[in-house]
């Protein structure tokens, strides 16, 4: 973490999406604090944690959200997805439907978030071993038949966890830092009428600068 | 333990020493519950409470037994005397038969298990009920109140209570089936009452008071977000404005609030005085307590001060998340409740506004929607 919280060169706005049940919340706790609690509640409102990571010696702050997965939810989550420029896509690899459900929960992306959202899809509880019924190679195929970067993780044993927040921030990173130098500022993309443009430009001096891009 | 009188002090003992091991995170539980039944997480609270005169203690209970005993009396002739005394606080001994009688729901079960075309408690739980459900009943039965005493050991008995009351629900009420926030309401009632009575309490509660709260698209719980927001402009401008300048929908912060009516939010003994003066009065009393929360969580000397250290969404949303403990303190607050110059006629004048803003925006993008299929 390393850097004070109030000084950073990116803002990225992280969603965690997926069913109730997969790990969304400790995936959220083990990446911004190091905890892993097995007697955690279920999500019932809007959560949200963040942390400061080193990319390219640029320092970019996470704030990483979460909500309950219950389908009735998505009613109430256009807030929700305003202004992420990503998504981890949460199933849990020992229940089957949680994976099958990953394609309503593209489909929610589609209808709410940005179009231009980079999604990470993630098949937690990888330390269930034994009680696997999702294959890797499956979700990988599915994955890139896509469009969507996958990893395997595990909450509870913290294997991964840091890799994909890592990756996925890197990612959005890349894509940002890339589009500054192809496009100017105003040229901004097309986009859905529902969703806020994405505002992430890098701050001029990072000493106590705040950007708002989860707003 | 004087709220579940049927555990003796060994079983306690008993309890406690496989706790200890269960709970292994780092956190810090105690081997001995509070008195409220917890032995850790957010919700502990070792400190014995204030001690009232047991002279006091003693008159209140009685003043409460006779009115029981008198019930429709009271509720027709002294019904101010009641919510005075409600707001008083229920005495800890009486207040499982004064949430039963307070919300109905003696009523509910008397009429359902009477009437035989009505199902009883028990009739309903012998039905087989939709495995969506379930399923996802199932999944939240450890993830309610897990430092509670009760809730603890999957096989015991506070979790299979947990999930026989909601799956009756689930068959009772097929137009919600399951929420997911209904399942701390339902835990909730069970460390007060046996089953079959938080079963009752929990219809009333849905039917009567967060009405369409739980139902599929959640429309009623967005108004009534709009309502609160509508309602702070009045209680607190400058936090109205702040919370605007940020562009913090209510649903950000009030979801929670609202769906589990504070018992994930507000200290222990404050969840239990919200809910004393909440299952008399309704809805208002869940509005002031989240207005309240607004004001005094964010409220500062000047606009300026406020920006200065809520500088973000983040930091604002934080602080509704964590209120400062001395405002949730429940002398403190349940004052704060009562001092707020919220009239009835605000909250329907708030309502009706709130319902012709939604109308009017909803007719707005139907005719957009139109123009665009034209296009």
């Amino acid at each position: 973490m390393g850097t004070r919280d109030d000084e950073y060169d990116y803002l990225f706005k992280v969603v965690l999406i997926g069913d109730s049940g997969v790990g969304k919340s400790n995936l959220l706790s083990r990446f911004t604090r190091n905890e892993f609690n097995l007697e955690s509640k279920s999500t019932i409102g809007v959560e949200f944690a963040t942390r400061s990571i080193q990319v390219d010696g640029k320092t970019i702050k996470a704030q990483i959200w979460d909500t309950a997965g219950q389908e009735r939810y998505r009613a109430i989550t256009s807030a929700y997805y305003r202004g992420a420029v990503g998504a981890l896509l949460v199933y849990d690899i020992a229940k089957h439907l949680t994976y099958e459900n990953v394609e309503r929960w593209l489909r929610e992306l589609r209808d709410h978030a940005d179009q231009n959202i980079v999604i990470m899809l993630v098949g937690n509880k990888s330390d269930l071993r034994h009680l696997r019924a999702v294959p890797t190679d499956e979700a990988k195929t599915f994955a890139e038949r896509n469009s969507l970067s996958f990893i395997e993780t595990s909450a509870l044993d913290s294997t991964n966890v840091e890799t994909a927040f890592q990756n996925i921030l890197t990612e959005i990173y890349r894509i940002v830092s890339q589009k500054q130098i192809r496009d100017p500022p105003e040229g901004d993309l097309i986009r859905p009428q529902n969703v806020e443009p994405i505002d992430v430009k890098p701050t001029v001096n990072s000493d106590s600068v705040r950007k708002q891009c989860c707003q | 333990m004087a709220e579940k009188p049927e555990m003796d002090g060994a079983e306690d003992e008993d309890c406690c020493s496989d706790v200890s091991s269960l709970l292994n995170n780092g956190s810090v539980v105690s081997t001995v519950p509070d008195r409220h039944g917890f032995l850790g997480g957010a919700q502990y609270s070792p400190d014995p409470k204030r001690q009232q005169a047991p002279s006091v203690a003693l008159r209140r209970e009685k003043k409460w037994v006779q009115m029981l005993n008198d019930w429709e009396k009271y509720m027709s002739k002294y019904y101010k005397k009641v919510r005075e005394r409600c707001r008083k606080g229920i005495p800890v001994s009486v207040r499982p038969r004064a949430w039963l009688y307070l919300c109905g729901g003696n009523l509910l079960k008397e009429k359902h298990s009477e009437e035989k075309h009505l199902l009883s408690y028990d009739e309903l739980l012998k039905k087989e009920g939709e495995s969506r459900w379930l399923d996802d009943i199932k999944k939240d039965l450890h993830r309610q109140f897990p430092y509670h005493e009760m809730f603890i050991d999957q096989e015991g008995y506070g979790q299979k209570d947990l999930y026989n009351v909601l799956k009756a629900y689930s068959i009772f009420d097929s137009s919600v089936g399951y929420c997911q926030a209904q399942a701390p309401l339902a835990a909730f009632l069970l460390m007060h009452m046996p089953a079959e009575d938080a079963f009752w309490c929990l219809v009333s509660i849905c039917t009567n008071y967060v009405k369409g709260y739980y139902k599929e698209g959640m429309e009623t719980l967005q108004i009534d977000g709009d309502i609160l927001f509508g309602l702070l402009k009045k209680v607190a401008p400058n936090v109205h404005k702040h919370l605007k300048k940020q562009k913090i929908e209510p649903i950000l912060y009030m979801t929670e609030w609202f769906l589990c009516v504070f018992t994930r939010t507000l200290p222990w003994s404050t969840v239990l005085r919200v809910w004393d003066m909440f299952l008399f009065e309704g809805m208002k009393v869940v509005f002031k307590v989240g207005l309240v929360l607004l004001k005094l969580s964010l409220g500062q000397r000047s606009v300026s001060s406020m920006h200065k250290k809520f500088p973000t969404m983040c930091e604002t949303l934080e602080a509704l998340r964590n209120p400062p403990l001395e405002v949730m303190e429940e002398d403190f607050l349940v004052d704060q409740v009562l001092r707020l110059s919220i009239t009835d006629e605000d909250f329907e004048y708030e309502h009706r506004r709130q319902l012709a803003r939604r109308k009017a925006s909803k007719q707005a993008q139907q005719q957009n929607n139109k123009l665009r299929a034209f296009q």
